[in-house]
């Protein structure tokens, strides 16, 4: 059985955020809206100190907290674990948002969508086709970009990173990169203790 | 008086919506839903009390406050309130779920029981059910919130089997002070000492849960820190202390314990109660703090 998951080479990632642009364009995000960041995190003191790039995203939880508490059935799982939102289903009380311990949960909220990207009003042609995917009121999330998934090719974020600091693949496929870099690297899963199984994993 | 804006929210440590690592505020439940939760419990606490003492002011009361009071909020609440029907769909796993069918439950036999009670057309071998199945829906009502609090680690503060207890303690706590109020205005239940006596054992239960859960919370994850730091000595400390322990819990039971029981003195503890009731579930959300994703010194620990 196929399980995709992302392995995220902390050592290679420089920051340059193209995956959050690559991001918001493939999915036709609204102003503020992100499904993926890369953080960044000061460490050590003056004059021994570094930066480090963290990318975030939705760690498609294999005990997704977000799916349990949603009281409408809106948040599923595809059998290749992929955690999923159906925004004709969802009812935006936030539960999954309150949920989710690593905040990848967004409102989409009315004004973001009828004020636009400049703020007046007038959306772009670009804004106008993509912006008809979103209910208002509903909470979205990454969805690893499941249509280019099933074609076959790598999410958007996979796609666009210049350094290859992210790895998507299937992680029941013992001899995928993914699976790999997680044995050979020790892949380190954020917030471990949170018991949610994040298919996200980190190395360094 | 207090100012507990999410402006402060913007602080050392903390990344708001920004690129940073730290911690985040949750921030998606907000006063609305606080009001819905104060409501469901208060409304669900005055009618079992009111239930039990057989006081049908208080019963019809409390049915209003969570029927109207409770629904209002939610829907003010709601990204989609015209499609919230439909949360009654997953009572297998969602706390949401569960709490919605307990309040159709309460709502629902609960007007049956004030029906039959008023106009007698209640037959003999329904109004038991009816009695029974109005009173489990309440019970459900009152701590279903708690559950679905601490049903989730996303925030340690809440991730407690304190959140179900303090539910149950402040709504029963907020029904006995509705009903000295409603005695001061000539609606008087049966056994009022026996009321007087259940409200101070519950003020000395609310205070214990309330120092339990900033004991876990001091000892508890990073983000269980901060949100022990905000309600003892950050933005939030004024309000909690003040408000919550001191105007909500220890006043009334100052008053309950020394004072003699007259009209002002029970008209003032059940407004503190209410008050401090009510400052306890906004700051509660105000408080979430979600833990830094992955820290870096984690990564380079190794
Ligand atoms: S990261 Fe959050 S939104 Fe994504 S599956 Fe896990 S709990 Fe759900
Ligand atoms: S906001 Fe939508 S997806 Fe999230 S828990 Fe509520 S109904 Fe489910």
């Amino acid at each position: 059985m196929t399980s995709y998951g992302m392995v995220f080479d902390v050592k290679r990632c420089i920051g340059c955020n193209a995956c959050t642009v690559a991001c918001k364009q493939e999915n036709s995000l609204p102003d503020g809206v992100f499904f993926t960041r890369t953080l960044s995190a000061e460490t050590g003191e003056f004059p021994n100190v570094s930066r480090t790039y963290l990318p975030t995203i939705c760690n498609h939880c294999e005990d997704a907290p977000c799916e349990k508490v949603c009281p409408s059935g809106a948040t599923w799982t595809r059998d290749d674990g992929i955690v999923m939102v159906d925004a004709d289903k969802c009812i935006g009380c936030g539960s999954c948002a309150v949920a989710c311990p690593y905040d990848m949960r967004t409102q989409i909220e009315e004004t973001q969508i009828k004020a636009g990207l400049f703020g007046d009003g007038n959306l772009t042609p670009f804004e106008e086709q993509g912006y008809s995917r979103f209910e208002c009121g509903t909470f979205t999330k990454c969805d690893f970009c499941s249509e280019r998934v099933d074609a076959g090719k790598d999410p958007a974020c996979v796609a666009t990173c210049p350094t290859d600091a992210r790895i998507f693949g299937d992680l029941d496929d013992p001899d995928s990169k993914v699976s790999r870099l997680i044995r050979d690297r020790l892949g380190r899963q954020p917030l471990p203790e949170k018991n949610t199984r994040p298919k996200v994993f980190y190395i360094d | 008086m207090f100012n507990i804006s999410l402006k402060n929210t913007l602080r050392p440590g903390f990344a708001g919506r920004t690129f940073k690592s730290g911690y985040r505020f949750q921030r998606y439940w907000g006063t609305p839903m606080a009001t819905a939760f104060f409501c469901g419990e208060t409304g669900a606490g005055l009618f079992i009390i009111s239930m039990l003492l057989d006081f049908m002011p208080g019963i019809i009361l409390g049915l209003l406050i969570t029927g109207v009071g409770k629904t209002f909020f939610h829907l003010t609440h709601m990204g989609v309130p015209s499609k919230s029907w439909r949360a009654i769909l997953r009572p297998d796993r969602s706390w949401i779920s569960r709490g919605l069918w307990g309040i159709i439950f309460f709502v629902g036999f609960g007007s049956l029981h004030i029906l039959g009670q008023i106009f007698g057309v209640m037959p003999e071998a329904l109004a038991q059910p009816v009695y029974y199945l109005a009173l489990a829906g309440a019970m459900v009502v009152i701590v279903y919130q708690g559950f679905a609090m601490s049903h989730s680690t996303a925030i340690s503060l809440w991730s407690t089997g304190l959140m179900p207890v303090s539910s149950m303690l402040y709504g029963l706590l907020a029904g006995t002070s509705l009903i000295t109020i409603l005695s001061v205005f000539g609606f008087s239940a049966a056994h009022m000492d026996m009321v007087i006596t259940v409200q101070n054992i519950l003020l000395v239960g609310v205070l214990v849960t309330l120092i339990s859960l900033l004991h876990g919370a001091k000892n508890g994850s990073k983000g269980a820190q901060q949100s022990y730091v905000l309600l003892t000595s950050d933005f939030l400390a004024r309000p909690f202390l003040y408000g919550v322990v001191g105007i909500g819990v220890l006043i009334p039971l100052l008053i309950g314990l020394l004072a003699s029981q007259n009209t002002i003195t029970i008209l003032v503890s059940g407004v503190c109660v209410l008050i401090g009731f009510c400052l306890f579930r906004l700051l509660i959300f105000k408080a979430g703090v979600l833990d830094p994703i992955l820290s870096p010194a984690d990564i380079f620990k190794r």
